[in-house]
């Protein structure tokens, strides 16, 4: 397998769709990918042939038994469809514009999630460690900020309320 | 989905949609509400309709405002068929 180009070319932006719930979006040929997928996330794989690349950062964010102190049995994730999708892609192309970094891959899982499972899956690729972790804390603080996916609480009774989260 | 009217007459006015999300839909008890609004009206307009419709559940929730999917700052004048949606803070990851 050929591993994508480390150089970014203007020239190769493509846009795929795979389905209505999720899409998939690869732009600048291969260098940022961003999954909105409705079922459990597929880590990205990992490559021996990145020759180039001295860091492969993983973030997985998992579902936590609990809210502001209280029982949930898991969390329902929602978005804005098609903004949701848009931001997330532009997020990632300031990323990679704002730090020295290779690739981004991101996923994140809508619908319902169960306590442990992995909701957000972000892999860089960078040269260096240094500029990979920056540039992860950011992508995130980011998407924290702007991405519109909201969550829901879903309580042991089975009642459904908005999160109130905001870390 | 629900529809209102807001205007007395058909002439001057315009469609809008309304996309409703988290704290918006759990106020509003809708995932999606069609109005009928004056030519002319603007974001903060509806903003203030939206939050007097959520009897008080609103009040301590900030909202930013897209307009036909993209992020608007300032108030801004809404256009027939415009699609808006007032997001609360988000909360991916």
């Amino acid at each position: 397998m050929k591993w994508p180009s480390f150089h970014r070319s203007k020239g190769d932006n493509k846009i795929e769709s795979k389905n209505l719930l999720g899409a998939l979006a690869t732009l600048r040929s291969n260098m940022i990918k961003i999954e909105i997928v409705n079922g459990p996330i597929t880590p990205f794989p990992s490559n021996d042939d990145r020759n180039q690349d001295g860091a492969e950062l993983v973030f997985n964010g998992r579902v936590r038994d609990t809210e502001h102190g209280k029982q949930i049995t898991a969390i329902e994730y929602e978005q804005y469809e098609g903004m949701a999708q848009a931001e997330l892609s532009k997020l990632a192309e300031e990323t990679c514009r704002k730090f020295p970094i290779h690739d981004l891959f991101c996923q994140h899982r809508m619908g319902k999630v169960g306590i442990g499972e992995t909701s957000l899956h972000v892999s860089i690729w960078s040269k260096h460690r240094k500029e990979a972790i920056e540039a992860m804390d950011w992508f995130i603080f980011e998407l924290k900020k702007r991405v519109p996916i909201w969550k829901w609480a879903i309580l042991p009774d089975g009642t459904k309320v908005p999160s109130e989260c905001a870390h | 989905m629900i529809s209102l009217c807001l205007c007395d007459s058909v002439v001057n006015i315009m469609k809008i949609k309304i996309k409703c999300f988290s704290q918006v839909k759990y106020a509003l008890g809708e995932n999606e509400i069609k109005l009928d609004l004056e030519n002319g009206s603007t974001t903060y307009d509806l903003e203030k309709l939206i939050r007097e419709k959520a009897n008080g559940q609103l009040d301590d929730v900030s909202l930013r405002v897209a307009v036909n999917q993209q992020y608007v700052k300032d108030e801004s004048e809404l256009k027939d068929g415009d699609e808006v949606a007032f997001i609360p803070p988000v909360q991916g990851g």
